[in-house]
């Protein structure tokens, strides 16, 4: 097992390299430079120029390469242009505030997704089976951030239910207690987490009523049976454990996706995360920032999928690495 | 245990990145109510030497206690603020300025004229590369400002211009405390830690920053200056919504008091569905128009130009692209690139060009394009009038525009391509006059300067505004004495000896009512030759909750005066 994760670990390099690579051709095939946003009309072409040379853009595209490379590798992230402020605070302002809403949105998928999936699976063919297929179905097709929309227009327009936008209350918030603070910020993860998770649970719950429909066809499920167990105890005992055996891989491959789907939510949601700070950083062409913020998704992914890898050989003995 | 972390989590999340709260300084004087303002970006920097986000301007607006105050009719009003009195020299190349003697920094420090001196040393330091160096270009070096003493100074220009712009070329940049900055590293200036909490002199004090969410300003307690710029509110809170749709919600909701820039289309129903708000008119601050690159023999012949703007119902599109659902027009149809704002030097009496399909025809047919052979297109020399439209993607009301100046001119027999390029291919290829014909658009200057965009592209010669009177004597090479002066903002390769004669005429007159009919005569001389087809001058609507009392939305700033704005006792919506 340790053999195999420290294998995993060193093909993160080459991966790393190529990930930084191809975005920084990307950025480079991109016309306009970061340092457009300094000029308006009356900026003198010699300002130009010094703007151009502080940020190291006058030099050539292998140089700038082989630099970021070199800084890479001491993690030195540099500093963003757009911002004036160093990479590592920007990440590290953003990165806690996705972890959340990720953290959040997979407490909403699995529960919610497993339940629903069982349900659908052990009421095979039924009403409530078609019925859960349909919903499931519609939300799993439907566009996050239109989803999103409809969230804010009914539950904080109509209904005045729950905050629309941001991480707290923004006029109230420093004059609450702490257990207040608790809840202004629980209720507002709600709609950002519902808007990021709804969709990720309907697949969840695809996947686990085709997996329960799986286990619940074989004989150690017929034998429990057989036995006179009450079929409550044969779902929870020996057909849902099985069952979650594929759900748990999905678990550690849905983070990249929370991720790249924090670009829309947060935006909409007003939420300083990194899909925000991806997005504009993107817009501004700030190399540094871009660099970073994919150095992490890169983690992230390859996180992800490492620990899909322990998760299933922990819930799985069948299941050896060597 | 896990969820408890998480909860812990929760209630930090938000609060890195934020400055620390306000200490020491207890409330010196009565406020009350909380104005919460809706912005799209959050803020950058706030050294207004390095600074560029809208965000940042309006922060440092309410913190730094500026040289003047502007305000506007017609055009910019000058109202004493550190700078109580100012005086030009006879020749309008010099003058000086008595400041104010009670202001001081929040540590207590006198604000003084070194103060404004140390702004204008770090503008003019290459290190700094700031993007605000024009502001210094017609200022003597070393005497730009001399320091007499505490509270007097001098600027000392090489030449008089437009007097309107020279007072803003001193004045826009407030005085930064040099007792803080004095030994920072010029180089890294952008980098300062002043930047994110820098200390007031202003009625505002940036009290919390939290990245990406929020701007907090409360008032600044050690504030010495005039009473009537002590604020009258408890809280001026900056909440950043990167999206339109969001912020609309909030605003509908009540949670936030202020928007800008709302959709016409969203400006009826606010109106019936929310009494509580005020909807109001900012007129004519940004303009679309449609670029002919000269530098295509297609657009080299002002008749073609002309034939062009004959050819589309600006009226008619104005009618579709700026209105709200009633029918009301946003906007007003676009003569030149001086804003219609600017009163006394705007001309209102150019004649727009009518829409006319058959005058269009007769225009390109003396032109010498014909539809020969019959394909519905004019054409000349075998080769029909055929041209590619380039306007930036993420604009709606720029691409509906492009649809229907495809339609109209093909009803006058040209054919147009539609291209829509990311905004920053966009402006490059416009920069580098890689286009035919392109939609885009200006924000308005509030002082006149049409050379950047209107004077000739590329001037061999004695720079001529920095020789009042000179001619100019040099031959098409550049040597010490004869500088290339590019003037990139003209992407269109426009180039009329008549326009640059009054664009420098102008420019070196320093009396506003003098410079005013020669601005008027540029800009009939510029419509004439049609360099751009002028589309329309577009106001902005902003919305703000009818609590508020005392407000100033104006041209200038969509919150304006924050330290005059109130709530009256029995409206008070936040008890903080």
């Amino acid at each position: 097992m340790l053999k195999y994760l420290l294998r995993k670990l060193v093909l993160v390099l080459p991966l790393l390299i190529g990930v930084i690579t191809l975005i920084f051709i990307l950025i480079e095939l991109s016309p306009g430079d970061v340092a457009d946003k300094f000029f308006t009309p009356e900026t003198t072409p010699e300002v130009r120029e010094k703007i151009v040379a502080k940020y190291g853009l006058d030099k050539p595209a292998w140089f700038r390469y082989l630099l970021l490379l070199k800084n890479l590798a001491v993690l030195d992230f540099g500093t963003s242009i757009a911002h004036g402020e160093a990479v590592t605070t920007l990440i590290g302002e953003a990165l806690p505030n996705t972890l959340i809403l990720s953290v959040v949105t997979l407490l909403i998928i699995y529960p919610v997704g497993v339940a629903l999936g069982t349900i659908q699976g052990v009421k095979h063919g039924t009403v409530v089976d078609s019925g859960a297929s349909i919903v499931s179905l519609f939300f799993y097709s439907m566009p996050s951030f239109w989803l999103a929309l409809m969230l804010q227009l009914y539950f904080t327009l109509k209904w005045e239910l729950l905050p629309t936008s941001g991480m707290h209350d923004p006029v109230m918030y420093e004059f609450m207690s702490t257990p207040e603070k608790i809840q202004d910020s629980l209720l507002h993860i709600i709609l950002p987490g519902v808007a990021m998770g709804v969709a990720s649970a309907a697949g969840a719950a695809r996947y686990m009523r085709s997996s329960v429909l799986e286990v619940i066809r074989q004989d150690f499920v017929r034998t429990a049976r057989a036995k006179g167990l009450p079929e409550r105890q044969v779902v929870s005992k020996h057909v849902i454990r099985n069952a979650m055996l594929p759900i748990v891989t999905l678990l550690g491959l849905s983070l990249p996706f929370l991720f790249s789907g924090s670009v829309l939510i947060e935006t909409i949601f007003a939420w300083p995360g990194m899909g925000r700070l991806i997005v504009s950083a993107i817009f501004s062409q700030d190399t540094p920032v871009v660099i970073g913020c994919f150095f992490v998704f890169t983690l992230v992914v390859v996180t992800g999928n490492l620990l899909a890898d322990i998760a299933y050989a922990l819930v799985d003995p069948r299941i050896k690495y060597d | 245990m896990r969820t408890l972390s998480l909860l812990a989590l929760l209630a930090t999340a938000g609060c890195t990145g934020e400055s620390g709260p306000t200490e020491g300084a207890t409330k010196a004087w009565e406020t009350s109510g909380t104005l919460v303002i809706a912005v799209q970006e959050d803020m950058d920097n706030l050294i207004p030497i390095v600074s560029q986000s809208a965000a940042d301007s309006y922060v440092e607006g309410a913190v730094y206690f500026g040289t003047i105050d502007s305000g506007f009719d017609c055009s910019l009003k000058k109202i004493p603020a550190l700078a109580t009195d100012w005086e030009w020299s006879d020749d309008g190349t010099v003058i000086k300025l008595t400041l104010r003697e009670d202001i001081t920094w929040e540590d207590g420090t006198p604000m003084t004229a070194k103060d404004i001196a140390f702004s204008y040393d770090l503008v003019r330091d290459p290190d700094v590369a700031s993007p605000r160096i024009s502001y210094v270009q017609h200022g003597i070096e070393g005497k730009f400002p001399v320091v007499i003493d505490d509270t007097h100074l001098e600027f000392h220009f090489t030449h008089a211009y437009d007097r309107d712009t020279q007072m803003s070329h001193i004045t826009a940049l407030p005085a930064l405390p040099e007792h803080l900055l004095g030994e920072a590293d010029r180089g890294s200036l952008r980098k300062h830690a002043f930047g994110k909490s820098p200390m007031p002199s202003g009625s505002w004090k940036l009290a919390k920053h939290e990245a990406g969410q929020r701007m907090v300003l409360e008032p600044n307690w050690n504030f010495t200056g005039p009473d009537e710029y002590k604020p009258k509110l408890n809280r001026v809170i900056l909440r950043v919504i990167p999206e339109y749709a969001t912020r609309l919600i909030e605003l509908e909701k009540g949670t936030i008091d202020l928007m800008q820039s709302v959709q016409f289309e969203d400006v009826d129903r606010l109106a019936k569905e929310h009494p509580n708000l005020r909807l109001v008119r900012r007129g004519w601050r940004s303009m679309d128009y449609i670029a002919w690159n000269q530098q295509n023999d297609l657009f080299k012949d002002a008749k073609v130009r002309r034939a062009l703007t004959t050819a589309m119902d600006i009226d008619h599109m104005m009618g579709q692209l700026l209105t709200s659902e009633s029918g009301e027009v946003y906007g007003k149809r676009s003569t030149g690139t001086i804003t219609p704002a600017l009163c006394g030097v705007h001309n209102d009496d150019i004649q727009p060009l009518p829409y006319n399909v058959e005058q269009a025809k007769t225009l390109l047919a003396e032109a010498g394009w014909t539809d020969t052979d019959g394909d519905g297109f004019v054409d000349k020399d075998g080769k029909k009038l055929s041209f590619t439209l380039t306007t930036n993607n993420g604009n709606p009301r720029r691409a509906k525009a492009s649809v229907f100046i495809q339609d109209y001119l093909k009803q006058a027999g040209v054919e147009v391509n539609i291209e829509q390029l990311a905004a920053n291919s966009f402006f490059e290829n416009l920069r580098k006059k890689d286009y035919d014909a392109a939609l885009s658009g200006w924000s308005a200057g509030l002082f006149v300067d049409p050379s950047t965009i209107w004077h000739s592209d590329v001037v061999r010669g004695i720079d001529p505004q920095s020789v009042n009177g000179d001619t100019p004597n040099c031959n098409d090479e550049v040597t010490d004495n004869c500088v290339e002066k590019r003037y990139e903002f003209n992407f269109v390769s426009y180039s009329n000896p008549k326009a640059d004669e009054l664009i420098e005429k102008g420019l070196h007159t320093p009396v506003p009512e003098e410079s005013a009919p020669i601005w008027r005569e540029m800009q009939q001389v510029i419509y004439d030759d049609q360099p751009y087809t002028f589309l329309w001058w577009m106001d902005e609507v902003i919305a703000v909750d009818s609590r508020f009392e005392d407000t100033t939305i104006n041209v200038l700033s969509p919150f304006g005066n924050l330290h005059e704005w109130s709530v009256p006792a029995d409206k008070i919506k936040y008890e903080r």
